[in-house]
């Protein structure tokens, strides 16, 4: 545990020092910010209650009338509670920044690495959509629709597998249904005419 | 963010968009993917078989207009040249010839790796025919 820069004892939590009360610099971690485990089941309740309890304790009005360093700490820590926020709350968005943070870089997977029958079947998906007349496009959408809500069961599935194995291997399963999903967030939007 | 005009011709009017038949042993097929963006690619190509050159080419993009105008281009350079020609063909060069942007640039290398899996499959199909292999059959 690191010390408080200003007093050199140990903060009470990641944010305060429990002696003189200073602000810490952020941790860059989004799930320690939050002081949460990193899992990928997580208490949506629970990181709203974190958050609205944080973002009145780091405001920078709070900090308005203290040293410099602290307003900069301030202003650090909202930017970074706000990021947190959002990439935790989203299932999907969660699921990337773990994976990032495990060494799957997603930005620089190559085709290899897509099962080629995930490549044929949403090409001939996306060559059906493109065929289709005006009055099919509805039923299509329900079929996209009805696919990203089994990939989302079986993402829930996934995640509390790995949250009690903490395995690899489930992670790299992960990364094959996250592609899948974008893949077929990619036909929705197609044939909602928004992509 | 604002296109090149060379991508844009590419993106308006695509060349070669269509298929060949992925079961003639002089076609190859390349189907190659970018999961981060969602884009599919496939490529496809005919070689001659007496003179070695490739003699159509063909494509179908489903994914940004970088993706279409890569691949479009790619079927245009491919069409006249050698298999180990068109090997040579290296993502940079598309990227130059279109002025694509950094954020872009992977849609060149799909383009580069679907030249390459088409020209793997082609020679996967010869080698399956190569009389060597017949004679052992």
């Amino acid at each position: 545990m690191p010390v408080c820069w200003n007093c050199g004892k140990p903060p009470r939590d990641i944010h305060f020092c429990a002696d003189c009360g200073s602000l810490q610099p952020p941790p860059a971690n989004y799930f320690d910010f939050f002081e949460l485990e990193r899992k990928l089941v997580l208490d949506a309740a629970e990181l709203d209650r974190r958050f609205y309890a944080l973002s009145r304790r780091l405001h920078p009005d709070v900090f308005f009338r203290r040293g410099e360093r602290e307003r900069q700490y301030s202003l650090d820590s909202t930017a970074i509670l706000n990021d947190a926020y959002r990439t935790l709350k989203d299932p999907v968005k969660r699921a990337e920044y773990l994976l990032k943070e495990n060494g799957f870089e997603t930005g620089e997977q190559k085709s290899a690495n897509v099962p080629p029958e995930l490549l044929e079947e949403v090409f001939e998906l996306n060559m059906a959509l493109e065929e289709s007349a005006k009055e099919e496009i509805a039923a299509a959408l329900a079929k996209f629709a009805a696919m990203r809500g089994e990939s989302d069961v079986e993402m829930a599935r996934q995640f509390e597998r790995y949250d009690q194995s903490r395995e690899r291997g489930v992670l790299a399963e992960i990364r094959g249904l996250l592609n899948r999903r974008k893949y077929i967030q990619n036909l929705i939007e197609t044939a909602n005419g928004t992509r | 963010m604002a296109y090149s005009d060379k991508v844009l011709d590419h993106y308006n009017n695509p060349r070669n968009v269509g298929s060949l038949d992925r079961n003639d042993p002089n076609v190859g097929t390349g189907m190659v993917g970018a999961p981060e963006c969602g884009d599919v690619m496939k490529l496809q190509l005919r070689v001659d078989e007496a003179s070695g050159v490739i003699e159509d080419a063909k494509f179908k993009t489903f994914g940004c207009g970088s993706a279409i105008a890569s691949s479009s281009l790619a079927t245009e350079w491919l069409k006249g040249k050698t298999v180990d020609e068109a090997l040579a063909i290296k993502n940079t060069d598309i990227v130059n010839e279109l002025s694509l942007p950094p954020v872009k640039i992977h849609c060149s290398v799909l383009a580069e790796d679907a030249i390459k899996a088409a020209i793997h499959d082609y020679k996967k199909k010869q080698g399956v025919r190569s009389p060597a292999e017949a004679a052992l059959a």
